[in-house]
Parts: structure tokens; sequence; C-alpha cells
């Protein structure tokens, strides 16, 4: 599927907005047929990086390459790349068959009108918007719109495909039900494509590799199992999963094991870092056991149990700090607050962070 | 009748001296008009009559449409026409780029560049009117359409590219970005996607300019004579000769009010079309 080759690259791209700072040197390379996923929060960066590419914005330093080629000069409609909206961008004059027909009655990318018709009904058909092609698109709600909109990329032929929060405005089960669609349209899988979310579960379901971007600069790039067990620092850390990462601060302890700031938790870890140093330890809730386990031994109380459905989140007390756990509903029968737990966790399961500071969270520094 | 308060009748009250201040304020207001109408209709002999009592006569209209007197009043009226959907036209023209470009895009000057054409409207026509009479006097333009067309640039080119400037920056430039990406020129995204979408507000502003056009008397008074004179100032030849003819000049003159008038109740319809576009957009 995916080769080596750098299908977008950017390299050292600045974009400043006045006296903000859009894009601060972002550097980014998606492989030929990826899908890759950029997550952010909002005001990262994201949609500027898309709109680099596509060549709407132009950086004020760094270079932009599709297939190894520099864009520099080249006009939007000449880089050959397909771009979703966030804001949907469609034509408001025009019915959803009219903005669907759109690229394909540009001069680049005409198709015969019977193609295109067989093309267009192809693509709604597969968007689940087959029978509203007739309407004009004010008269759509917000979901039917933003599945026109992404119809009008997939339509076409494209070297690339920039897909700026294509689900977001659909509601929560079709989200789902497209997301696990998305990646099977088979132009999808052929089409490289740059998928921007903020949602971090998106970006796990979808990207092949993902890259977390903030302020302007991508500060890591992996697949979901490196992003997920191996993240770079504590903001990426806490972006993965919900319940959130359990973050508990201490520091080095003399023998080089971890000792909570209030003394109550103490790991054997192997810590590349002095006695002293600050450090959080992190842990996610599904790797946290209830009871008897492999793994080092935490006792606490328990705070608050909240069923999820078929597990249960249980917020434990461990000295000062809280901790929560996900656990199969089964093993926390009959948990009341403070009643006493034993936790178990694979020391494997451990992460270890720099002490977050003002200027940046801090980075992970061992298992 | 005790029941009822003093507040309830202070109220009706109220409601009675607003409506008489309205009825005050619309006889003022309408008082010229029906002051012409009357004069329009008058016999020539019965003009100066102080009563109000005088025979009806549609004659000064006959007169006046009929080009009698020696004044080519239905020539003045064509004149008016050409002139000012000329000078509406050639804005629009002209006028639409420009105020798609000051909209999209900060160029070196811009905006001293709009500040300069918005500063045509508000500085005196008198000011510049000799230095274009002399210019025209030698150029040739003088009592030409197209010297005429020319000059109202001053007043209908600043008042389409400054309320078209405002429509095209209502619109989201991601709607033509996609049009971009669709594969489409600048020109073309500008042409299929922008123009056809600030439709209601060309409407607007070309009914606008034209009645300004129309409406112009220093630039005609000045810069024609006879070839290319319009209804402002034609209709004062009623004026001249042995005596004013007064009856003329107010059946020209309402002659004359009735394009503007007609625009002005299509232009209703399209000003509030136009003005809740920004509303109904996504």
């Amino acid at each position: 599927m995916s080769s080596s080759r750098t299908a977008i690259g950017l390299r050292g791209i600045r974009k400043t907005y006045g006296k903000t700072t859009a894009l601060d040197g972002l550097e980014l390379d998606v492989k030929e047929g990826e899908f890759f996923c950029l997550l952010g929060p909002s005001g990262a960066g994201k949609t500027t990086t898309l709109k680099t590419v596509a060549g709407l914005e132009q950086p004020d330093s760094g270079t932009v390459e599709l297939d190894g080629k520099d864009m520099r000069g080249v006009e939007p409609y000449d880089r050959g790349v397909a771009m979703c909206f966030e804001s949907y961008a469609l034509y408001p004059h025009r019915s959803a068959y009219d903005n669907l027909a759109s690229p394909l009655r540009s001069p680049r990318h005409r198709l015969p009108a019977a193609d295109a018709r067989d093309r267009i009904a192809a693509i709604a058909e597969l968007l689940g918007i087959g029978g509203l092609l007739d309407r004009p698109v004010g008269q759509l709600s917000n979901g039917q719109r933003q599945r026109v909109a992404l119809g009008r990329v997939l339509v076409r032929p494209a070297r690339a495909f920039l897909l700026d929060e294509p689900l977001s405005h659909l509601d929560a089960k079709l989200r789902q039900q497209m997301r696990a669609e998305l990646k099977a349209i088979g132009a999808v899988q052929n089409t490289t494509t740059l998928y921007v979310t903020h949602d971090s579960v998106e970006a796990l379901a979808l990207g092949d590799r993902i890259g977390v971007i903030r302020d302007g600069r991508i500060v890591q790039t992996g697949t979901r199992e490196e992003i997920w067990y191996q993240p770079c620092d504590t903001e990426v850390a806490r972006a993965f999963g919900r319940p959130r990462i359990n973050l508990l601060p201490g520091a080095v302890a003399a023998d080089g094991g971890f000792r909570s700031a209030d003394g109550k938790v103490e790991l054997p870890i192997s810590a590349a870092a002095s006695p002293g140093t600050e450090v959080l330890i992190g842990v996610r809730p599904r790797d946290l056991a209830l009871g008897e386990g492999p793994g080092h031994e935490l006792t606490g109380t328990v705070y608050v149990t909240e069923v999820l459905g078929r597990s249960v989140e249980v917020t434990v007390r461990l000295g000062e700090q809280h901790v929560s756990l996900v656990a199969p509903r089964a093993d926390t029968a009959g948990l009341r607050p403070d009643d006493p737990v034993r936790l178990t966790v694979r020391p494997e399961n451990l992460l270890l962070f720099e002490a977050d500071r003002p200027e940046r969270p801090g980075r992970r520094i061992g298992r | 009748m005790t029941g009822m308060t003093g507040l309830t009748v202070r109220k009706r009250l109220l409601g009675w001296l607003a409506d008489l201040a309205l009825i005050l304020y619309f006889v003022f207001a309408l008082f010229p008009i029906a002051w012409m109408v009357i004069l329009s209709l008058k016999p020539a002999n019965q003009l100066f009559s102080t009563y109000f009592s005088f025979t009806p006569t549609l004659g000064s209209y006959r007169t006046v449409l009929g080009d009698s007197e020696g004044i080519p009043f239905v020539r003045f009226f064509v004149n008016s026409l050409v002139v000012s959907v000329g000078a509406v036209v050639l804005s629009l023209v002209v006028g639409l780029p420009a105020a798609y470009a000051s909209a999209r895009w900060r160029f070196k000057g811009s905006e001293n560049l709009m500040f300069t054409l918005l500063s045509f409207r508000f500085a005196p026509e008198l000011t510049v009117i000799i230095p274009l009479f002399v210019l025209y006097q030698k150029l040739g333009l003088f009592d030409t359409y197209v010297g005429m067309i020319w000059v109202l640039q001053l007043v209908t080119l600043p008042l389409i590219v400054w309320i078209m400037r405002s429509y095209f920056a209502d619109l989201t430039p991601e709607l033509e970005q996609a049009a971009l990406l669709d594969g489409y020129t600048r020109k073309q995204a500008f042409f299929k996607v922008a123009l056809p979408l600030v439709k209601p507000g060309i409407a607007a502003v070309s009914l606008l300019a034209f009645i300004f056009a129309w409406n112009n008397f220093v630039f005609p008074l000045i810069l024609t004579s006879n070839e290319a004179q319009t209804v402002t100032v034609g209709a004062l030849s009623f004026l001249g000769g042995d005596r004013p003819k007064y009856n003329l000049t107010a059946a020209a003159a309402l002659v004359s009010v009735v394009p503007p008038l007609l625009l002005a109740l299509t232009i209703q319809r399209y000003l509030v079309r136009g003005l809740s576009f920004g509303a109904v957009k996504s």
C-alpha cells in the first residue's frame, strides 16, 4: 500500500498573519498512498497547513513539495490536489449535483457528461446523498452539506486529498459509520490523503500514521502504536485515550525508583534521570487492573465509580492523588466509596516524563 | 367611562398627535409635487391666477412630448437614458473587477486608491468643472455621449466600487478557493462563483447608480449644449424665451421623474434581497 516515496513534503514552513505565527518551521512527510492524520487543537495550524499544501496560502518561508517537485509559483489549480473545507465551501447558488459536478466540468478534470453522471451517482450512493442531488445546497442539513463537500473531493482524480475535519458536523452515529467507510472507499485507498482532525479517536481509527501538531509545529509523527505507547511528551499522552492518562507527580528517589510527591506511591522503575529530578509517571486507565496480578502493586481507596456500559470507570485515591482506571463491570461489583482496593500495573505500561514546565509540557524520558 | 384611566386617554391622545404630525410632514413633503402636478395641468392663461379654480388640461404634456416650442424634449429624454445607462454599464465593467480586487487582496496603495475613489463622491463637482470644460472643448468631448458617460463615472464608479466591495468582502474566499481546487482559474472562479453570488447586489447598486446619474445636473449643464443635453437641464429650457412657461417646465419635470421613480419602486425588492443575502448565507 504505502511505499517509501514522499508524496507531500513540507520543509521548514513558516507562515505568519500579522503578529500571530500560524506555522513555525513545520516539517511534514506524507508517503505515497498513505492516509496521514494531522491531529491538533484548534488554532494549532492544521487548516493553514492544508491550505499551504493546496497553494491557497503562500508560506513566508520554506518549501512545499508534491511528488518531489517544488511547488513554488504553481497555482492551486495546477497542483492536482483536492480539498474538503471545514466550512464546506459549497457553491450556494447551485444544486448538490452541480456542486459535485463542478470539478468534472472544469477545464482540468473534464469528463464527458455521461461519465460524470455515473461517477457522481456512484459517489453520492457511497456517501448516502443519492436522494438529495436535485436540492439546492441551502436546503440541506449541515451533515448533508458536509457529505456533498466530501463528495466533491472524492469524485475526481487527485494527486492527494486534503480533508479538513470532513466528518465533524455529522451526528455521532453517522460519523462512526462514515469513519469506518471512508477508508474502504477505493479512491481513498489509492490516493495519498492528508486528513485534519481534532478528534484523537478519529486519528487513531483512520491514520496509517499520525502527526501531532501544536503551535504551528509537528511535535510527533508515528503510527498509532508509536503515538500511543511512546508519546513524546505529556500533552501528546493526554491527547489520546479517554479517560485520560493518569499522570502522578513525583521525583526520582535515591535508589532510582519513583516516589510520588506525597510519598504515598513508590514504584521501582529504572529512570534515566538523576535522583531528585521532578517527574511525572504516566499510566493509562486501561493498563491499571483491579486486584491481584502480575506487575507492581499499589493500594488506595475507592473515590467514585461510574458505569460506562459494560465497563466501569473507577476513580481511586492514591495518597493525595486520584487515578482512574477502567475495569470490567463484574470486577467492580460491590465497590463502595472509601473501600480499600489493590491495583496492579505491568512495568512495561509505565511511562516516565519530565515534570511539566510553564513553557513546554514534560518530555518522555523512559518507559 | 370613569373606568378608563388617565393613562389610556393619554396614550390615545399621543397616538392622535403622532398621526397628525405624520400627516403634516406628509403634506409638507409632497406639497411641491402636488403643486407641480397642478401647475402642469393649468392652461397657460390661468397660470398666475391666485385662486384655486382652473380648467385642467393635458396640453402642457402634449406640447412637451410633441417637441413643440422648438425644444427637443424627447431627445433630452433619450439622451438621459443613453448617458445614464451607458455610465452604469461602463462603471460595472470597470468597477466590478476593481471592487473584487480590493475586497480580496491588500496591495500597495490599495486603501489610498479606494479612498481617492470615494473622495470623488464627496468633493463638489463644481471644483473640477472649469478645467473639465476646457479639457472637453479641446478634446472634442464637449456635448457628446462619450464625454457625458465618461464624466458621469465620477458619480457612478465610486458608488458601484464601494458597495460591491462590501458584497464581495461578505463572500467567504473559500468559495473561490474551492473553485481553484476544482480546477478553475482565478478568472473562472470570479465569473462562475463570485459574480453569480453578488447578483442581487449588482442589481441594487446599478439601479441606485442609474438614479444618481439621471439626477446629475451640473455636468450636463456645463459640458453639453444641445446634442447630448439631458432632461435635468433640458427641462429648464421652457423657462427661457419671452415669458417663462412654468406649466411646460412642470410637465417636463414630472415626465423626467418617471424612469427613476419606476426604478426606485423596483429597487425596493432588490434592496431587501440584497441586504438579507448576507444573513441567509451559511
